[in-house]
Formats: C-alpha cells, structure tokens, sequence
C-alpha cells in the first residue's frame, strides 16, 4: 500500500489525517516540523508528502527548496499536496500572490480537511 | 487705530524679514534718529521680576553682561504704561548699575513700555551720551516704536507655540498611527491563532462525520453537520477580520502591479462556476475582452469579484441567474454583478456596505463584512460602487455596479471610510 509522509506542528492534525488515510489503508508516516520530515523521508521514501506550510525549524517552504536541491535529486520527484490554512478559497493563484511563494507541487488543499477532498485528491495524484 | 494698524505693519514686516531682523532695525534707526548714544530692548520674564536683554544697538558687551535688572518701582511705573527719564545716570538712585552707566558713557536713560495686545512685553530703554531730555514729540513717536516692537515680540511668541503645538500635534498624530498598526498587527495574529485550533477541531468532526472512527447515530450526525457549519461561520468570520484589518493598515506595495481586468475577470467567473453549478444557478458572462489595465491588486480585485458573487449565489435560487458583465465606459471599467435573488429592501440599501450590516440580523449566515471589505477594495483603486434593488427594468434581483477608473494608481495608504 502506498506510503504517505504527513508533515505538520499540529498533532490534531496529524491524528485526523493518520485515521483517515489510515482508514482507507494508507501507510502514514508522520513528522513534526521539516527538519524531522527530511529525515524521514530519507529514511521511509515515501510515495506522496502532505506538507504544512507554518512549521517551526524549517517550514513547509524550506522542506520543498530543500528538495529541490541537487543532493536531493533522488526524492525530487515525490508529488507534494500543500496543506494550508493561508486563504479561504483554496485558489493556487491567491496562495502564490498572498505569500509571494511559487511552488511546482502537486495540489493546494485548505484546512479544515475535508475528508472527500483529502481522499480525492490523494487517488488522483498515486494513480497518476 | 494706532495698534491695529501697527500689528498689521509688524505682520508683514515679519513675513518679509524676520523678527530679529525687525528688531535690529528698530534699535538702529532709533539710536541714529534720536542721536542717542544707544538703544536696547529688555524683555520681562515670565515671572515679572527681572528684564532680559533681548537686542540692542550702540552698547557693548560689558555694559550688556553687567547682571539682571530687578523690576524695581520705576520700572513697574513703566511697565504700569508710563515713560520715565533719568537725566543723571551716574548718580539718581533709581539705576541699578550706576558704575556701569558711568564706565559707558551714558548720561540721561529714557525707559518707554513695549505694549502688546496681550500685556506690557518689556521695556524699550534710549541712552543718550549727554544728560538731556526729550520733547512731548519724540516720546510720543518713541511710545509707537516700543509698542510696535512689543507687537513683534508678542508675534514671535504666537509662532514659537504655534510651532511647538504643531510639532505635539505631529508627534500625537505619529503615536495615534504607530498604535493603531500595532492593534491592526495584535488582531491580524489573534485571528491567524484562532483558525488553527477551530480548523483542527473542524477536522475531526469531518471524520467522524466520514465514518473512519465508526458509526455516529442520526442525532449525532445532525449535531454533527450543524458543528460543522458554525465552525464554518467562524472561520469565514476571522478571515474577514483578517481582511479588513489587512485592508485598514494599507497594501504592501508588493502586492501592487499593473493588473489585467480581463483576466482577473476570467479567473472570478471560474471561480464563481464553481458556486453556482452545484446549486443549479446559470452564470451568464459578458466580459469585454482586452480591457484596460489597473495599478492595483489583483487579489483583491479578485477577492471583490468572488464576494460579490458569492453574495449573490447565496440568494439566488435554484434555476436562478447570476450575470457578470464588465465593459470600458470611458476612462473607466464598469462592473456589474446582477442576480436574480430576493432583492434587498428599499430602506436598507443604504446601510448594506456598513461594517458588520446584515440584512437579516438573525440570520446565522454570513458575516455582514463582506460588503464592507468590497466597498474598501473599491474604494481603494479609486473607484465608486453601489447597489440597486431590484435590479433595473426587472421585478426582483439586485444590481450591483462597480466603476473603476482604468490605469489608476491604487490608493496605498487607506484611511478610515467615510
């Protein structure tokens, strides 16, 4: 079964998420901050990330720059779903203008999670 | 007359000269007109007892330096408003530095009051090298003189606290805006701290709902559904405050571009598809292509847009229409955003961009910010918006319009609306 990394400081959030992909039998892996999250997906490489953006140490943003780094061409490629609770509507473009941040990822999803929404979007994005 | 007259040469005098300018002049010409040996002009402290020399003429430095004239009787016979003479320096008990006067040269002391509007400003002194005496004439034109030169001293006063008042002002003003960013950043990071939690707890409740901790009774699901939707209430809630408090304490100038209407357009009516399909509401769009562009920000142009029709998708029923139209009138893009909902009474419509109005004060939907947060957006790119209801021509719905002037320099520093 597929292995997803879920990175997030909140751990109400990692519980949600942990039942609910573990539910539809998900392997989840989880980590606390991005430094934590690098290690492990060394350690796991895992299939997909579900990444938070305001985490302490080093935040969703680090974790994707650091990625995409030359001595991380070996997990480059993991698809990413950025979580975040920056903007109601969950537009991609509205996220870029309001953080100055562009990101190549594989989806923008807002908190709160909405099961269907999580669980679509994760199908969609491992069987691509 | 006589002091009118006199204020109204020592105004513009000043304006063009300066009031240390004025004075030098003063004591000159007096010292040189009157054939007098010098010229001073002493100024009463603000506790009345001592005089202060302020500017003189013909006198050195030494007789200048000699110490503080205590306001003895004769000076406050002077100060009462009468001129009095010495005409024996050296030896009339009245002068308190004879030794002084002697050492100077100066033989007879003429003491004329410099009157003003608001109260004797000092003492207008004339020595002469010899012991002498001056006519009824040269006192009288002397007086003037003193009261013209208390007049400019009573000026110069009014300006030094007009400054120092403008200058507490300044600082007042600086302090009132240094407080209220601190209270727009204070409410910015309660609201950001509140959706963390609320998003989490929504969260779980979502999974519940979804099964993955097992089955909840119908009861449960009910509450359940009805937890979701407040939480929702609050969250939308705190992100308006979000916006409004962003919105009050002025764009970050990079969030300023040049921004494209037809596009910013063409991605709202995406978004708006996506309100309006799943409840059944057609969205007809008349959006003239290559419209001008605005120096503006494109996600609050965007944001304006959405509000708007989100507003008015919440109204409109099922097989309802919701219609966005935006042309170039002018210099101006033109807006409009018509639906076809209940429309909005008459005696309202007024209110509806208010801060916290809602229509429906009962209603547990919406924020009764929305409105309020387009008005601002508008307002600043410098353009104007109002609502009709019902819409024109039509028995029901409500029109909103928008204009926009095209190629605008957005309004960067937001004030209060008015």
């Amino acid at each position: 079964m597929p292995k997803i990394l879920v990175m997030d400081d909140d751990p109400d959030i990692i519980d949600a998420l942990d039942t609910l992909l573990g539910g539809e039998g998900y392997e989840v892996i989880t980590a606390h901050d991005g430094e934590e999250g690098l290690v492990k997906i060394r350690e796991e490489n895992p299939d997909m990330i579900i990444l938070d953006m305001l985490m302490p140490r080093l935040d969703g943003y680090g974790v994707y720059k650091a990625l995409h780094d030359p001595q991380w061409s070996e997990w480059k490629d993991i698809p990413i779903v950025i979580l975040t609770s920056v903007s109601e509507d969950v537009s991609h473009r509205r996220y870029e203008l309001e953080t100055g941040v562009r990101m190549e990822v594989a989806a923008y999803i807002e908190k709160p999670i909405d099961p269907d929404v999580i669980l679509e979007g994760v199908r969609s994005i491992l069987e691509a | 007359m006589r002091k009118e007259l006199l204020y109204e040469i020592s105004r513009s005098v000043i304006a063009a000269v300066g009031v240390q300018n004025v004075l030098w002049a003063i004591v000159e010409s007096i010292t040189k007109g009157t054939k007098a040996k010098g010229c001073a002009l002493l100024v009463l402290s603000q506790d009345g007892e001592k005089l202060y020399h302020r500017v003189s003429y013909g006198i050195s430095p030494e007789y200048i330096g000699k110490g503080v004239i205590e306001v003895d009787d004769m000076i406050r016979c002077v100060l009462a408003g009468e001129s009095v003479l010495v005409e024996d320096m050296a030896n009339d008990p009245r002068i308190q530095y004879p030794e002084a006067a002697k050492h100077e040269g100066f033989g007879s002391v003429l003491s004329v009051p410099m009157r003003s509007y608001t109260g004797v400003k000092g003492v207008m002194r004339v020595y002469a090298g010899s012991q002498r005496t001056f006519s009824k004439d040269e006192i009288d034109f002397l007086d003037s003189i003193a009261e013209l030169s208390g007049l400019v001293l009573e000026k110069e006063e009014e300006r030094d606290r007009m400054a120092l008042e403008a200058n507490r002002a300044r600082e007042e003003v600086s302090r009132m805006s240094d407080e209220r960013e601190r209270f727009l950043y204070f409410i910015r990071m309660v609201a950001h701290d509140l959706k963390a939690p609320l998003a989490a707890v929504e969260s779980y409740l979502k999974i519940i709902l979804k099964g993955s901790t097992g089955p909840t009774t119908e009861k449960q699901e009910v509450w359940l559904n009805r937890s979701v939707k407040r939480i929702d209430g609050m969250l939308e809630l705190i992100s308006d405050i979000v916006d409004l408090s962003k919105l009050e304490a002025g764009l970050d100038s990079p969030e300023l571009t040049p921004v494209s209407w037809t596009e910013v357009l063409n991605s709202s009516v995406e978004v708006a598809r996506g309100l309006t399909e799943p409840r059944g509401i057609e969205l007809e769009n008349d959006i003239e292509q290559n419209l001008p562009e605005i120096f503006g920000s494109e996600v609050r142009l965007c944001q304006l847009i959405n509000n708007l029709v989100s507003n008015s998708a919440r109204y409109t029923s099922t097989g309802g229409k919701i219609a966005i139209r935006a042309h170039q009138v002018e210099d101006n893009v033109e807006v409009l955003v018509e639906d076809e909902g209940r429309g909005i009474r008459p005696e309202i419509i007024p209110e509806i961009f208010n801060d916290f109005f809602k229509g429906d004060p009962e209603s547990l939907e919406g924020t009764g910010l929305g409105l309020s947060i387009c008005k601002r957006i508008v307002e600043m790119h410098n353009g104007k918006i109002w609502a009709e209801s019902p819409a024109p021509g039509k028995d029901i719905g409500t029109l909103v319009t928008m204009v926009i002037p095209k190629g605008v320099v957005c309004s960067h520093i937001w004030g209060k609306p008015e």
